[in-house]
């Protein structure tokens, strides 16, 4: 990506070290590529989500061949250099997203496929989101078992939906059922929490260096205690040498990292770029680095809020995205609706064509990978949660039977897909939240 | 003293104990042995032992008669002559016990400073106040306080010190700055701006206001931004409004924002507030506010709110600030001359023998102990790697980021000294003593004048002892107390993440929110400050309040954000019990809970917290559940909970408790019904004396001051130690008590009676 000075807020700018501004280089700052380790348990290296806000028009969205797939529909056009990693799903549903308050539910039920509780007080309940069953297995050994994000920074209370506590409108992840995750969506702050402070590779590898010999001191000081204290105590020290060691191998893993790549400058983001589609685009790089990185291997992203009404310039729609949603089945309104989702559809081809381009042992970022794009309702208009736009994209270790599209002709509910993608990261799971079966085409050899 | 000698005692006091105990062991075998004897052990507890051979089952046996709670209710009871002989005589010799033989139990060997201790540490050692929230995790708690569980150091916190260690050198030092950084300050996004706020210049309204370290001196940037509504668009903006921003009071930006035009982007009409000024290095207020405007009137049909941040029930009436950022450096100049740099360089020139003075200063408060030379060797070698990469400052700085990740710095260690036997109290030395005294009443590292004292053997000495005392009490960092013991026990740390129900509630925001705070701290602090009876914590005639809080409570004529003093005249405030912060953190988001306010009174008033509830425990039916037709008031729906006895047993005795708040509702206010129904306040305490309403509940508990005092005692010293509270304890807790009781119970008397005791100047060897 290119985002040119002039393209940008004064106040947004990545701001680079030297005057130069070259912006923003995020494929070249990452340390070198952590050694993939083989988890023949986990085939699946990394699982993630991104939600589409308030439905689709999905005429526009359904491509027009079932089974093997051509051509995409007019929406999902942009995902056509990734057409042989991909599956679009047709008639998906949400049953227990029907709610009085179906924006909260839809964003909340997406990953739990689950039944919120009504309240807007502090007793909310909902159920843990797929996600974050995901991060237990596969997330484990990364250093963030999950990374959660969005596009919205301001935290607004007491006005979100009929009745319904915010953090259901807000939160797509929840690590139980009482405890949501809030999604960061400030790209400087997810940059330093993958990396750190920044500075060019020198510096980052000396400033290494400091902490390793500042540990050394840290451990002979701690190392010199053990002799003077009593057997209960000592157990407690050697807890801290433990402690200390595991920081210095981390250290070492970062130093080696930095020493093997000759790497630019690494720009830290500064602000929030004031154009959405550049902020949503740089929320996306700094997921390609994240998952480069191995930092982690789980993602959520929230491209808006439900019942959100930003409007999409870029897209060339200037109305407000709420209110265009509720169309009466005016075909033009319809067809900026699906303007819209063609464009956040853009902002994920954005993403998969970063995966695609970066290489991971002998083939790339998105083979070994699965993402969920879609949205927890259906025709915003009705406020339905039925013929849900779902497509899945990624290589799934090879697993990923892509170019078709599985049209159901009966609804079936989203968990089903849940639960097969959990399936496939190594968590079985008999049933998750309504499912009733797994999505079997999705991954074995087409049978149709 | 020898051990012959020690062994004698002990059996005499024993003897004497047995011969003196007659009105014990009759009123136990009148009274309590047809339950708890060997053969029925009820609770699991016989009392046909003797308290020498069982302390801790008979410190048990004094807590039940002190409380009244044994015999229960209803079954034949001591008259209060009986109890108190009873008490009396058992006492005794459990005290004389525990004088033969001290036990001052044994805070962990190793314990981490916690997230306000390293907070507090950084600011007096370096004259830096940093905001660590951000780079250190949330503490846990245990017996109700966040620095006992601190003898971990995982992975993750080691390196987040290294990380602090990195940005607070740089900070204190005014290292050059590699890249430009930003800081988003946010406002509380419930926070009302229609009206003044404290500290803001007069005549605005709105607005935060922020302490802020810049780094080095130079050029920066504040950029505000508007608070906005979901739809993106700026609240409150009808006409045009005038943004002020300040720095350290001083007006350094004035512009006007004016409404967008319909259809045009709202990130127009607030881009422009960005000032570009020079600053120096170290710690300035940043300001912003908007000058109020004459015609503020809000006028509807109905009574106004005074909470206006909800664009769908209380929208904003005129803009409010969402955040100020502050960019920079740009074309910086140098470090200046900070507080912190003032602080540090203690030693003018810039050679190997000042960076020794420079570092050995900083090793001794760091370290807090008096440093030798070896202690000194490996900052030097930093600083020596430090200066050969770069300048004497340099130097200073390695050395310093090492220091901060030092064990010894970020663990407070107490070692047995040698030679001493096992299982056997100890004094903590002078040195430690310090660190306890100033980790207690200030929650901070020691100063010079205790390091001197310790280091010259005179801070035990009673006399210098109580002196520091009193120093320590008068100095501004004694408001640990306040901030950090009191928000504790009281709970009142909760209240920043307490959001009672908007719609049950719509008038609460973050102004009434930290108005609460304020109130209950203001009041600890006076009886602090003032060296008031403790007491006058449950029965203060007065209280601090501002306009927010007083319209809140319905007391007229205070006017303005400024808090002050008001007496009360009614019964309905007055004390901690009828203060709104705690009332709201002792209630759901929905409705009162007589049960947690029961529980909190047993626990954190009286000292006898009630069992944990059995799992799977059922809801409390919603607030308008009728049985047959009839709408079931809040008693009546505790008392349909209360009918499995499983539950009995404890919510017997919580739930009359809190019945007694009822008037108050789940956010403090006063109320006479409830769902239309009148209220019914009356209530017992577990030792069967009944109450009408909240105010007979305090004089009932007024009745008793030596329990409350003993709660207190109880909770200061698990905070001034570290550690829980245990039977063994008792003795020391009964002492301090009637040492305080003789002083009327003065803050400071008690604070003299702990420093004193036996836990806190003594220690138990492994």
């Amino acid at each position: 990506m290119i985002i040119s000075k002039k393209s940008l807020n004064r106040r947004t700018i990545l701001r680079g070290v030297g005057a130069g501004l070259a912006l923003p280089l995020l494929d070249a700052m990452v340390p070198a590529l952590t050694a993939m380790a083989a988890t023949p348990a986990s085939p699946v290296r990394r699982l993630g989500f991104v939600y589409i806000p308030m439905g689709a028009t999905i005429s526009a969205w359904t491509p027009s061949e079932t089974g093997r797939l051509t051509k995409l529909s007019p929406t999902l056009n942009s995902l056509t250099p990734y057409l042989d990693q991909l599956t679009v799903i047709s008639n998906l549903e949400l049953k227990n997203a029907y709610s009085p308050g179906n924006h909260a539910t839809a964003n909340c039920s997406f990953l739990s496929a689950a039944k919120a509780k009504l309240t807007e007080g502090n007793d909310y309940q909902l159920a843990t989101t797929v996600d974050q069953i995901a991060a237990q297995k596969i997330g484990k050994d990364s250093p963030l078992p999950s990374m959660e994000l969005a596009m919205d920074l301001l935290t607004n209370i007491g006005s979100c939906d009929n009745g319904y506590a915010c953090v259901y409108q807000n939160n797509l992840s929840w690590a139980s059922p009482n405890n949501p995750l809030p999604a960061e969506a400030h790209p400087r702050l997810v940059f330093e929490r993958l990396f750190g402070d920044g500075g060019s590779a020198a510096e980052r590898r000396a400033e290494l260096r400091k902490n390793a010999s500042i540990l050394d001191w840290v451990s002979s000081d701690i190392a010199r205690l053990q002799g003077q204290l009593g057997a209960g105590d000592r157990a407690k020290v050697s807890e801290y040498l433990e402690s200390v060691r595991e920081v210095e191998r981390r250290i070492a893993k970062a130093e080696k990292q930095t020493a093997d790549s000759a790497q630019p400058d690494r720009d830290r983001p500064m602000g929030v770029p004031a154009a959405y589609g550049d902020h949503a685009r740089l929320m996306f790089d700094l997921q390609v680095l994240a998952l480069q990185s191995d930092t982690t291997r789980v993602l959520s992203f929230q491209l808006a809020r439900e019942a959100s009404t930003r409007v999409y310039p870029e897209a060339g729609v200037t109305d407000p995205h709420h209110p265009l949603t509720h169309h009466a089945n005016d075909p033009e309104k319809m067809a900026r609706v699906a303007q819209i989702n063609a464009y956040h559809v853009s902002l994920f081809a954005y993403f998969l064509g970063k995966l695609k381009a970066t290489r991971e042992g002998n083939g790339n970022l998105l083979d070994n990978s699965l993402f969920l794009c879609g949205s927890g309702m259906g025709n915003p208009d009705a406020h339905d949660h039925s013929s849900l736009p779902i497509v899945v994209a990624g290589g799934a270790a090879g697993q990923l039977k892509g170019g078709r599209h599985i049209r159901y002709a009966q609804p079936t509910p989203l968990a089903n897909l849940h639960l097969t993608l959990l399936d496939r990261v190594g968590v079985h799971l008999d049933s998750f939240a309504d499912s009733q079966g797994k999505v079997s085409e999705l991954l074995t050899p087409a049978a149709l | 003293m020898s051990a012959v000698r020690i062994v004698t005692l002990f059996f005499a006091g024993s003897l004497l104990a047995l011969c003196q105990s007659p009105p014990t062991r009759g009123v136990v075998n009148r009274y309590c042995l047809s339950c708890h004897n060997e053969r029925v052990k009820t609770a699991d507890i016989s009392l046909e032992s003797s308290p020498e051979s069982s302390p801790d089952v008979w410190e048990k046996v004094v807590r039940k008669l002190s409380h009244r709670h044994m015999p229960p209710v209803g079954l034949p009871r001591p008259d209060e002559a009986g109890y108190q002989a009873a008490i009396s005589s058992l006492t005794d010799s459990l005290n004389r016990a525990a004088a033969a033989r001290p036990n001052a139990g044994r805070p962990g060997t190793f314990r981490r400073l916690n997230r306000v201790e390293y907070h507090n540490a950084i600011r007096d050692l370096l004259a830096v106040d940093y905001n660590v929230n951000a780079l250190l995790p949330n503490d846990e708690t245990s017996h109700g306080f966040d620095n006992v569980t601190v003898a971990n150091l995982s992975p993750i916190l080691l390196e987040r010190y290294l990380s602090a260690a990195q940005k607070i050198s740089r900070l204190a030092i005014g290292s050059p700055v590699r890249t430009p950084a930003s800081d988003v300050i946010l406002a509380p996004p419930d926070l009302t701006q229609e009206d003044h706020l404290e500290g803001l210049p007069f005549g605005t309204r709105g607005g935060l206001l922020s302490n802020y370290t810049f780094p080095v001196t130079g050029q920066y940037e504040l950029q505000v931004r508007l608070a906005r509504d979901r739809n993106e668009h700026i609240e409150g903006l009808d006409i045009p409004h005038r943004v002020e921003v300040t720095l350290d009071g001083a007006r350094v930006g004035l512009f006007t924002v004016t409404p967008p035009k319909s259809g045009t982007d709202h990130n127009e009409a607030d881009n422009h507030l960005n000032v570009k000024l020079s600053v120096t290095a170290g710690p300035h207020q940043i300001g912003v506010a908007f000058p109020r405007k004459t015609s503020a009137l809000l006028e509807t049909q109905r009574q106004p709110y005074q909470a206006h941040f909800n664009m769908d029930r209380h929208p904003r009436v005129q803009p409010a600030i969402y955040a100020v950022s502050v960019l920079g450096p740009y074309d910086a100049a140098g470090p200046g001359d900070s507080p912190s740099r003032r602080r540090i360089f203690s030693c003018p020139t810039d050679d190997e023998a000042c960076a020794a003075k420079i570092l050995t200063n900083l090793l001794r408060r760091a370290y807090r102990r008096p440093v030798t030379s070896t202690d000194l060797a490996m900052p030097l070698k930093f600083y020596r790697t430090g200066r050969a990469e770069g300048s004497f400052d340099n130097g200073i700085e390695m050395a310093l980021r090492a220091l901060l990740v030092n064990p010894q710095f970020l663990f407070r260690i107490e070692k047995d000294p040698v030679g001493v036997k096992p299982k056997t109290a100890y004094r903590v030395t002078d040195v430690e003593l310090a660190s306890r005294l100033s980790f207690f009443l200030w929650s901070t590292i020691p100063d010079d004048t205790l390091l001197d004292l310790a280091a010259r053997g005179k801070l035990r000495e009673p006399v210098t002892l109580e002196q520091q005392v009193r120093r320590m009490l008068a100095d501004p960092r004694a408001d640990a107390l306040v901030n950090n013991f009191a928000a504790q026990w009281l709970y009142l740390r909760n209240l920043a993440t307490t959001n009672p129900d908007p719609r049950l509630f719509p008038d609460f925001d973050d102004n009434l929110r930290q108005a609460m705070q304020r109130e209950t701290e203001l009041l600890f602090a006076s009886v602090l400050h003032e060296d008031r009876n403790v007491l006058d914590l449950l029965r203060a005639d007065y209280t601090f309040l501002n306009e927010r809080l007083a319209r809140h409570y319905g007391i007229p004529n205070v006017y303005g954000s400024r808090f002050r003093r008001i007496s009360l005249a009614d019964g309905h405030r007055g004390g901690l019990l009828g203060q709104a912060s705690i009332l709201t953190v002792t209630s759901y988001a929905t409705r009162t809970s007589p049960v947690i306010r029961g529980k909190w009174i047993l626990s954190n008033i009286l000292g006898v917290p009630p069992a944990a509830p059995p799992p799977a425990v059922p809801q409390l039916k919603d607030a308008g559940a009728t049985v047959g037709g009839k709408l079931l008031s809040m008693r009546e729906r505790v008392a349909e909970h209360r009918r499995n006895p499983a539950c009995a047993s404890c919510h017997n005795l919580m739930d009359p408790v809190g019945f007694a708040f009822e008037n108050y509702d789940a956010i403090g206010r006063w109320h006479s019904h409830d769902s239309s129904l009148p209220i019914d306040a009356s209530g017992m305490l577990p030792d069967g004396s009944k109450f009408a309403d909240a105010s007979e509940l305090r004089q009932a508990l007024l009745r008793r001051p030596d329990l409350f005092v003993a709660t207190l005692t109880e909770k200061l010293l698990i905070y001034g130690l570290g550690r829980g509270i245990e039977p063994f304890d008792a003795p020391a807790v009964r002492q301090i008590v009637r040492g305080a009781q003789m002083k009327d119970y003065r803050f400071s008397s008690l604070i003299l009676e702990i420093v004193k005791s036996t836990p806190f100047a003594m220690r138990n060897s492994l």
